[in-house]
């Protein structure tokens, strides 16, 4: 793909410009802390929010070496509950959301369907999307994971949903061609290459689901549509 | 007292700028955004406005234009804060009323405000500034 600067914009080059930002802020983290006026919080404050931000480009150099190796026969799918699932990955990102002051929560019907999927790729795909939500809506805001019946029979739909002004169109038609597209130039997008949902796209593609996103008044939901499982939840 | 506009999206990074800012002495304002910015300069003219360029929604160069198209903000100067320093040239920013290019990859927290004296002080030659 050409990137309109006459080079080709393959996911290292995407990746690249997505780690600038964390490392950036780390960097300036970390010569804030030089400064010996701080008071002791202050000081466990930036270096607390040094170890989460790490953490997040951490995460994406994770689902990047993990992207490269999706043979089928180094996963397994299997049923899983998908509001188990989203529980954890609130757990999981609560550290970071509680540093932001914000909240996630999950919302899920009485009885959900299992689902067919492999509980690392899913994690990953759920991870992502709270990470962008968390990046990209309104100050302040809560998240919302739920899960409720697909639009295809017999699939399920685990959608993170954040708060906030609502994308301009021109913006909305970009992110819709990235959830289909490879990573575009850094350029084409204000905010990001677009990678994070190139990479969901191909771990939901591995599980044989899709993803996609709802434009709203007030943000936007972000979702993996997955098989249903046959398999009777007893949990 | 000098009045500087931080519109930085990133919270965190955003703290760190203003906390620098703050102890220089100066009156500091954040936006998150371009919106934002717009509807904090028609309360608050500031005297330097300090703009990353890749914001959520609209871009830095979304609020460029608009600053650009009044008469009472076309001549505020603007510093440029951003992780995409090597991508921009001379040519394309004078126009905006740029007058620095600072790389938040390369810069030490005081090269703001040393770069905001610059600009406020002289009026400012366009300059990127980089270690």
């Amino acid at each position: 793909m050409n990137g309109g600067d006459g080079y080709e914009v393959t996911p290292l080059i995407a990746a690249a410009h997505e780690l600038k930002a964390p490392l950036a802020l780390v960097r300036q983290l970390a010569l804030r802390l030089e400064d010996e006026s701080l008071s002791a919080s202050d000081r466990q404050q930036l270096i607390r929010r040094a170890v989460l931000t790490s953490e997040r480009a951490l995460r994406l150099t994770s689902d990047l070496t993990r992207s490269a190796r999706l043979d089928a026969s180094l996963f397994t799918l299997e049923p899983i509950n998908p509001e188990q699932l989203c529980r954890d990955v609130a757990s999981e990102l609560l550290p970071l959301f509680e540093a932001y002051g914000r909240t996630v929560t999950v919302k899920a019907p009485r009885r959900s369907s299992l689902l067919v999927a492999n509980r690392d790729l899913l994690r990953r795909i759920l991870l992502g999307f709270s990470d962008n939500a968390l990046h990209y809506s309104a100050a302040d805001s809560p998240i919302h994971m739920s899960i409720k019946a697909g639009r295809q029979p017999g699939t399920v739909l685990i959608g993170v949903r954040d708060y906030g002004p609502a994308l301009p169109a021109a913006l909305w038609r970009d992110l819709q061609a990235k959830l289909r597209t490879a990573p575009q130039p850094v350029h084409a997008r204000p905010e990001s290459s677009g990678l994070g949902l190139y990479i969901a796209s191909q771990f939901a593609e591995a599980m044989n689901g899709r993803i996609g996103a709802i434009r709203h008044r007030d943000g936007a939901t972000f979702y993996v549509e997955l098989q249903a499982s046959s398999q009777l939840s007893l949990l | 007292m000098t009045r500087v506009l931080l519109v930085e999206d990133d919270a965190w990074l955003a703290d760190v700028t203003r906390g620098v800012l703050l102890d220089a002495g100066y009156e500091v304002n954040h936006a998150l955004h371009a919106m934002a910015a717009i509807d904090t300069i028609d309360q608050w003219l500031p005297d330097v406005i300090v703009l990353d360029v890749l914001l959520s929604g609209s871009t830095g160069f979304a609020l460029l234009n608009e600053l650009q198209s009044h008469a009472d903000t076309a001549g505020i100067p603007v510093i440029l804060y951003t992780n995409l320093a090597e991508q921009f040239s001379h040519s394309q920013l004078t126009s905006y009323g740029v007058k620095r290019v600072v790389d938040k990859t390369t810069a030490a927290p005081h090269d703001i405000v040393v770069a905001i004296k610059a600009v406020t002080n002289s009026g400012g030659e366009h300059e990127n500034v980089s270690h």
